[in-house]
């Protein structure tokens, strides 16, 4: 099996946007109250491409991701997907997105706790009433090191392995985007290097798209592209950062 | 801690509720039914001193013993010549002749006034024309009868049948049927009417005639001269009566037993309601129970916390045990005000039925009180006991660690007691039925009780194979139904408390639908093998101690008459045989085996003589009795001792004891047939025979023809009757059930809303939630509903193998009314679980993810 045959049709070009975002707002309260946790944001996401995004608490990053995944709407302005609009989808329609085009791995509380991992992995196709692809199936479970613990419940599972367990779930249905919210916050620095390894090879092997919010600069190096938000603006862009670099933007944004 | 008590019922106030609701409703059952028994026998205690306050004495007939008098004398009567001798006695005023008996009104459409059946009597008495003890209060324009053609009637009566002073009216008597001109319409002191029993009144000769015995009257009532006393007035009677067989009482004694005979008539309804009362109040424990466990589970880091900052175990309990009782304590308050609405509806139902209650002011008394508050607080406590003791042993390190939810039931533990609770449950039912004890009705609520108890503690257990299996079906159909199926798994003791309010409910209908059958089957089956008669003319009054009934003039026409072979009268009376109180029926012997297969053993019944009595089989092998041997009878006219002249197998329909008309003429109270048996000649087509007996009744409005299956019809219609009645007051436990059900579901959707985050997140829709939170119920509902058919088809096995001796000698279940019943309660699970199910869809994403814990 090469790795082009793993490659789905979406990710096949490079230079494809697999997800954007124009002039975005997202207003929470009204009145004197009100918080603008976006404050107008433009940003392309290129498929096949791990992109970090880092801000202080409160700059709007796990807001950006929210909105993105189409888990949150936005006040004004648009939010992409491929070509695919968000804000023109009703409630079943953004579901249907969630559920087939888009992977989600949470910080914490990622899987169903009455299911096992297989049942967790492939319950995107099972509420849409398909069966997986046994190779794709072996293959995600596999290269995540989980295939051993696939009849077990989350509870009987490390944090890592929930975690692992969480990705192969995000990448089952082999989304357009993978969005991933501080996916290393709860883990230990080695479960945490493994997970993060693993997303990079996600992206290198299968050409998927990950988008991941992150405050920690050594998970931002895995990726090829970081983004800082800060009030609900982007202020700075890095390629093909290192730690050292983040840092180094991190101080210099004095945030 | 009384503030974080406070404040820990406000932060859960919906969910508690619910839970107030299910107290509320069993605690408003309690209050209605005292409230309105204390008004009904208030009322009717003013009744009795108004119409008695101005009668210093009474003779009347000595009692051999008190049969359960229902207001009609039941006493022998006397004979009329003490009444000059009462009057010759110094010191009394006035005397009052009293000639009670049996009298029907009969309405412009041709049909009786009144309902007899219900329990009303209908009554005749005699107009006195004195100044003192009349408890008759003329309407305006009204005068009382004089002449023999002239009656006076009540007013609940003149309402009822549309009749105006001038009109005409038929009345029955246990003469032939006459037409009497009203006069006069009154008011028994403040009612309309005595409990809605109806009264005519006919001039003193008259009713002599028409009610009386000849040379004979019912009771004499004395009223005494100022400056004697009631006891100075009943010593001085005595002396001069000294010798007659006489009863001579007070007035006071006389007002106290008409005061508590109305009590008692009252126990029987007080019993009834307070039963449903109870079970309401037992079902809503569950619910209470599951809600407090619930709250506890979810609040496990608080109780650390508090923990951690130096509560003790014992302040922990106590406040939880603190929101148990506030929470009883308002949902009894509130019980308490909705019971005293109830007790206003029930009193306009008893009134549709005919029953007439003068209308005064609600008697809310200290006692009604006290009960109602006290019946829900002590349940919420108890129901609240053990999840309070849970909380008290959350350890103060949970406060610092994530939730452990999980719980498995210890299965060997509750196998254990929850078949000894079980085995102890059903021991308490089978001796309350079988075994021949007093109080059977507490001890058999009792193991009933201790019985569901069990079995909910065995729930647990059972949850788990049961739900797979149940599951199966659903899981195959896709993920909503194998997350419902392991969400039910999840928690089976909560699960398994949920199910057991509905197991219940519904074990409670299977009773009474078994019961039901198995007495309509017997019924059928005892009609099918031992009614050899074509007819059965019913009076529609009840088989014994009711003063309606049907003239003896009816069965000696009815006789005459060429179409017919034999037309027999059968009367029944209450006496007491070998220490206890029965029924016996009486009718002539010689037509007996006309009109039933009796099955003959011994003897012959048709030549059985005044002297001698039948008896079934069952009395001569349980008190070694044979031919000849005697059997003293007490009547309430006496003892009489009769001997066996006949046995006979087929006691279904006959009782135990069969009396030959002669002696029910010496001996019975009431000389009216409550049935008319008839076989019909050779020759006569059942139509014809119909045709034919339809004419002659029609002077005897009272009478309803029925054909064999006509009767068994008219049976199984009283017994339905009296079962939707029940249906009604289970289904109150039922919604209790239901509500438990939505609770139960609403709360745990509350504990797992991130869980149900995740599942949006990664792309489940709001219709395959709803359709997982349905589910869910529906695997809840089918585990109670079914528990529930099981515990109650075995319980109505017992129940019916219990009255075998009373004729229920045939278990039917019925298996398509059951599975309505099934499919009623699987369905109302299921709608319960709609509102939270929605609530779970409307869920945000994003906060339900965002929540902390």
């Amino acid at each position: 099996m090469t790795l082009a045959t793993q490659r789905s049709p979406g990710t096949g070009s490079t230079e494809q946007v697999a997800a954007a975002m124009v002039a975005g707002v997202r207003v929470y309260g009204a009145g004197e109250t009100a918080v603008r946790a976006l404050d107008g944001v433009d940003v392309q996401f290129r498929a096949g491409q791990f992109t970090a995004i880092m801000g202080p608490s409160g700059s709007g990053k796990s807001t950006l991701l929210h909105c993105l995944a189409g888990l949150d709407r936005l006040t004004s302005g648009k939010a992409f997907v491929g070509d695919t609009e968000l804000s023109a989808l009703n409630d079943r329609a953004m579901t249907l997105l969630r559920r087939e085009r888009i992977g989600f791995v949470f910080q914490s509380f990622n899987l169903v706790p009455t299911l096992t991992a297989r049942e967790n992995i492939v319950l995107p196709l099972s509420l849409g009433g398909s069966k997986p692809d046994a190779a794709w199936f072996g293959a995600l479970t596999a290269a995540l090191g989980i295939d051993q613990r696939l009849a077990h419940r989350p509870d009987e599972l490390s944090g890592g392995q929930q975690q692992r367990v969480a990705m192969a779930r995000a990448m089952i249905t082999r989304p357009e985007l993978i969005l991933a919210d501080e996916p290393t916050g709860n883990l230990d620095s080695h479960a945490a290097a493994e997970l993060l390894g693993q997303m990079r090879a996600a992206v290198d092997t299968y050409g998927q798209t990950v988008v991941m919010v992150t405050h920690d600069a050594r998970a931002a190096a895995f990726a090829d592209r970081v983004v800082f938000l800060s009030d609900g603006r982007i202020v700075r862009e890095l390629l093909a950062p290192t730690s050292e670099l983040i840092l180094a933007t991190i101080q210099q944004l004095g945030t | 801690m009384l503030r974080l008590t406070v404040l820990g019922v406000l932060a859960h106030r919906v969910r508690y509720a619910m839970t107030a609701l299910a107290v509320l409703l069993g605690v408003a059952f309690i209050a209605g039914t005292l409230v309105l028994t204390d008004t009904i026998g208030r009322t009717f205690d003013g009744l009795f001193v108004d119409i008695y306050h101005d009668t210093s004495a009474v003779v009347r007939g000595q009692q051999a013993f008190s049969a359960p008098a229902n207001f009609a004398s039941v006493r022998p009567a006397i004979p009329d010549t003490l009444v000059a001798q009462v009057r010759a006695v110094p010191g009394v005023r006035e005397v009052r002749v009293g000639i009670d008996g049996y009298a029907q009104l009969v309405g412009t459409d041709g049909k009786a006034i009144g309902n007899p059946a219900a329990g009303a009597p209908t009554l005749g008495q005699a107009w006195n024309a004195t100044r003192t003890m009349n408890p008759y209060r003329f309407l305006p324009g009204s005068q009382p009868p004089v002449t023999a053609t002239e009656v006076a009637i009540d007013k609940h009566s003149a309402d009822a049948g549309h009749l105006r002073v001038g009109d005409r009216v038929t009345v029955l008597t246990k003469r032939a049927p006459a037409v009497y001109r009203i006069v006069g319409i009154f008011r028994w002191g403040s009612a309309d009417s005595p409990l809605g029993a109806s009264i005519t009144l006919f001039d003193a000769t008259t009713a002599a005639n028409v009610l009386g015995e000849p040379g004979k009257v019912s009771e004499i009532d004395v009223a005494a001269d100022p400056g004697v006393s009631q006891a100075e007035l009943v010593h001085r009677l005595s002396g001069a009566l000294a010798g007659a067989r006489v009863d001579i009482v007070t007035g006071q004694q006389v007002t106290r037993e008409g005061q508590s005979a109305v009590r008692k008539a009252l126990g029987f309804f007080n019993t009834f309601l307070l039963a449903f009362a109870l079970i309401a109040l037992f079902v809503g424990s569950f619910l209470i129970f599951n809600t407090f466990s619930i709250v506890v589970a979810q609040r496990l880091r608080e109780l650390g916390l508090l923990r951690a900052v130096g509560a003790s175990r014992l302040q922990v309990t106590a406040s939880v045990l603190g929101e148990s009782t506030l929470i009883g304590l308002l949902a009894s308050a509130a019980g308490l005000g909705a019971g005293i609405g109830l007790a206003v509806a029930l009193r306009a139902l008893l009134v549709a039925f005919g029953i007439d209650i003068p209308s005064t002011g609600l008697s809310i008394t200290g006692r009604t009180v006290l009960v109602s508050m006290l019946a829900g607080t002590v349940v919420t406590v108890l129901a609240a006991l053990q999840p309070a003791r849970r909380a008290g042993a959350v350890a103060p390190i949970v406060a610092l660690q994530a939730p452990v939810t999980s719980e498995r039931p210890r299965t060997v533990r509750r196998t254990i007691s929850g078949a000894t609770v079980t085995g102890l449950g059903l021991l308490a039912l089978l001796i309350g039925l079988f075994a021949g004890v007093s109080d059977r009705l507490v001890i058999v609520g009792s193991g009933a009780a201790i019985t569901f108890l069990g079995v909910s503690i065995f729930g647990p257990v059972l949850v788990g194979p049961v739900a797979r299996a149940i599951g199966v079906p659903l899981a195959a159909r896709g993920t909503a139904g194998r997350l419902a199926r392991n969400n039910v798994l999840r928690a089976p003791k909560r699960t398994a408390s949920s199910a057991a309010a509905l197991m219940i409910g519904v074990a409670l209908v299977a009773v009474m639908s078994t019961l039901a059958a198995s007495i309509r089957s017997s019924i059928s089956a005892v009609v099918d093998r031992t009614m050899r008669a074509d007819f059965v003319i019913s009076s529609g009054g009840q088989a014994a101690n009711s003063i309606a009934g049907l003239s003896p003039s009816l069965a000696d026409r009815l006789a005459l008459l060429p179409q017919v072979a034999s037309a027999t009268g059968v009367r029944a009376d209450t006496v007491r045989i070998f220490g206890s109180t029965t029924v016996v029926l009486a009718t002539d012997p010689a037509q007996v085996s006309q009109l039933f297969d009796v099955q003959p053993r011994q003897g012959q019944l048709a030549t059985l003589s005044a002297g001698q009595l039948a008896i079934s089989q069952h009395v001569a092998d349980t008190r070694k009795l044979r031919l000849g041997d005697p059997v003293p009878v007490t009547f309430v006219r006496g003892v009489h001792s009769f001997t066996v002249g006949a046995i006979y197998g087929a006691r279904d329909l006959a009782g135990d004891y069969v009396l030959p008309i002669a002696a029910a003429q010496q001996w019975f109270t009431s000389q009216l047939d409550f049935q008319v048996y008839v076989r019909l000649a050779g020759g006569t087509s059942a139509e014809a025979g119909r045709a034919v007996l339809t004419q002659q009744l029609k002077a005897y409005p009272s009478a309803t023809l029925m054909d064999r299956s006509e009767y068994k019809h008219a049976q199984e219609a009283q017994i339905d009757q009296l079962l939707n009645l029940v249906y009604a007051l289970l289904g109150l436990a039922l919604i209790i059930a239901l509500v438990g059900i939505g609770n139960t579901l609403a709360l745990s959707i509350h504990e797992r809303r991130r869980e149900l985050g995740l599942l949006r997140a990664v792309g489940m829709t709001k219709s395959q939630l709803r359709r997982t939170v349905q589910a869910e119920a529906g695997i809840v509902s089918v585990f109670g509903t079914g528990q529930g058919l099981l515990v109650g088809v075995l319980l109505g096995w017992a129940v019916v193998a219990a009255m075998h001796s009373q004729g229920v000698t045939r278990l039917s279940v019925p298996v398509l009314q059951l599975l309505l019943v099934a499919l009623i309660a699987i369905g109302a699970g299921v709608l319960a679980s709609v509102a939270p199910s929605r609530r779970a869809a409307r869920l945000q994403v994003l906060q339900a993810i965002a929540a902390d814990e």
